[in-house]
């Protein structure tokens, strides 16, 4: 008797939810999920009763995972998992989702990511840099000053400048860029303009880094749902195509020997991702890059290939990715200036985007869409290879 | 800023009994020689689990940096840490504070010695200073 992988189940995504966003309170985590799962489901033109599978993601705040089934009152999943690997987390669970799908596992996959770290009264920076006990290597680490994920980034970023030649300005480029895209975005936290010498101003967190080097916090949630295109087909929202995803953790050792901030995990999962889209770089019309850091960014433009190694820098300052560049990029804005997400940011914009709905920061080009995740201090990364078109 | 006390933990115990002493230990591997930094647990190189202590030289270079710029209170400008990721001799990597350079200062491949942190409390923690 044959199996039931079934080749011809091509995985989409059928349904975006995007809860309020921002300094929004009296919300936990749970309650934003519950949430976005809602509203994706709507989106889908679904009821909850038609879920049969839930990925879930929890960021600092906690309170996302197994307990969203009841939370929600699921009956009878057949797919229901904790994914963590914190940025890649939601290029990861997309992807886990497509291969349920593909496989017969289940019909209806809903990937849900929701944090509420932000608490009334306190900077936004005190989510990222929460005092904790300074115990063992940990703390030799926390006791050098590596007590917040900015300045262990910092380092990352500095080594490239090192060895690159990088510049403050070369970082900016990107801040002033992402912030232009973001004026055509309603959704966006920071829609105002900046220019290179407002990110210049800005005050350092840890140098290189400044404050405008550094993504939003956010309290909300997102989700998505993931079903087969002959299903989808009957359902409101135009079905995007997942082509292709893959990821890479390159377990960077504590040693001179090692790529920490020369080459991210981009360099191995963009390629793996768009050759099983059957497309190549030159193919892609829209990058959503993961941008917890404006040196994020630079480092997957080079990891990608689109510009050379160490030529992040000069590639951002040649106005190529503003909106009037030539590269559709962070669309929305990204984290630096739209909303944290974690990698539901690249991801639901890249959605948008591929239905089509991005109004007046709509890309004219939006065949082939890339969207990264990025994990840890460049310690985990994920890719995806979205289109509105199924694959020839 | 106030000052940070540092706990051992069943994995770091023997590196602070050697910072107590003032002897910064690295791992080396029973079965291939590789050394590596402290907190290694496998071989990087050829996976055993077998790796004993061993002193470091105690030098390096500096192989990135960070001046972390704490939170500003009030008018007083905000009171700065420099962090390094120094490249031990040996090859592993370290993170440890930076004492006693003005950022203007810093570049890669600054060489750098170690010292030892001594608070009231806690254990006694590595940091460097210019080897100059």
């Amino acid at each position: 008797m044959a199996g039931t992988l079934i080749a011809a189940r091509r995985p989409v995504i059928a349904g975006l939810g995007i809860t309020e966003m921002g300094r929004v309170y009296g919300r936990s985590a749970e309650d934003f999920a519950a949430a976005a799962v809602r509203l994706a489901v709507a989106d889908a033109g679904l009821d909850l009763s038609d879920v049969d599978g839930l990925l879930t993601n929890a960021g600092l705040a906690g309170g996302v995972g197994l307990g969203l089934q009841r939370r929600l009152q699921l009956r009878d999943l057949r797919v229901l998992s904790e994914i963590q690997s914190y940025g890649a987390s939601a290029g990861a669970m997309v992807s886990y989702a497509a291969m349920a799908v593909q496989a017969g596992m289940a019909d209806a996959v809903v990937c849900v990511f929701a944090d509420a770290p932000l608490r009334e009264g306190l900077g936004s920076s005190a989510a990222y840099s929460r005092p904790r006990p300074a115990v063992g290597f940990d703390g030799q680490s926390r006791h050098a000053g590596l007590t917040s994920v900015s300045a262990r980034y910092a380092l990352a970023a500095r080594r490239h400048m090192a060895a690159y030649g990088t510049t403050s300005e070369h970082l900016g480029a990107i801040a002033v860029a992402q912030r232009a895209w973001a004026a055509g975005n309603p959704l966006a936290q920071m829609r105002e303009p900046i220019t290179l010498a407002d990110h210049q101003a800005s005050r350092w967190i840890a140098e290189p880094l400044r404050l405008l080097d550094c993504c939003l916090v956010s309290n909300g949630g997102v989700a998505v749902l993931v079903t087969s295109a002959e299903r989808a087909a009957h359902l409101p929202q135009p079905p995007v195509h997942i082509l292709g995803w893959a990821q890479s953790h390159p377990g960077y050792p504590d040693a001179g020997e090692s790529s920490f901030g020369l080459e991210s995990g981009a360099a191995r999962s963009g390629p793996a991702a768009l050759k099983m889209a059957g497309v190549g770089l030159s193919d892609v019309t829209v990058a959503e890059l993961y941008d917890c850091y404006t040196f994020t960014v630079l480092l997957s433009l080079e990891d990608y290939g689109f510009c050379a190694k160490g030529e992040g820098g000069p590639f951002a300052a040649s106005g190529a990715l503003a909106p009037t560049g030539s590269l559709a990029f962070n669309t929305g804005g990204g984290q630096l200036s739209s909303y944290y997400m974690w990698g539901m940011t690249p991801l639901s914009e890249a959605v948008i985007q591929a239905r089509g709905h991005g109004g007046e920061r709509q890309a004219p080009r939006n065949d082939v869409i890339l969207v990264s995740g990025n994990g840890g201090i460049l310690d985990h990364h994920s890719t995806l290879v979205l289109s509105p078109y199924a694959r020839g | 800023m106030t000052a940070m006390t540092i706990t051992r933990d069943d994995a770091s115990a023997a590196f602070f009994d050697g910072t107590a002493r003032g002897v910064l230990l690295l791992r080396r591997c029973d079965d291939c020689g590789r050394r590596s930094a402290p907190r290694t647990l496998t071989c990087p190189a050829c996976h055993s689990a077998r790796l004993a202590w061993e002193p470091a030289r105690g030098t390096g270079t500096l192989a990135s940096w960070t001046v972390v710029h704490h939170r500003p209170a009030g008018g007083v400008p905000a009171p700065r840490t420099v962090a390094g990721l120094v490249q031990l001799d040996e090859g592993p990597w370290l993170h440890a504070r930076i004492d006693g350079i003005d950022p203007s200062g810093l570049r890669a491949g600054l060489p750098l010695t170690v010292a030892f942190d001594r608070p009231l409390d806690g254990e006694a923690v590595p940091v460097f200073q210019s080897a100059d």
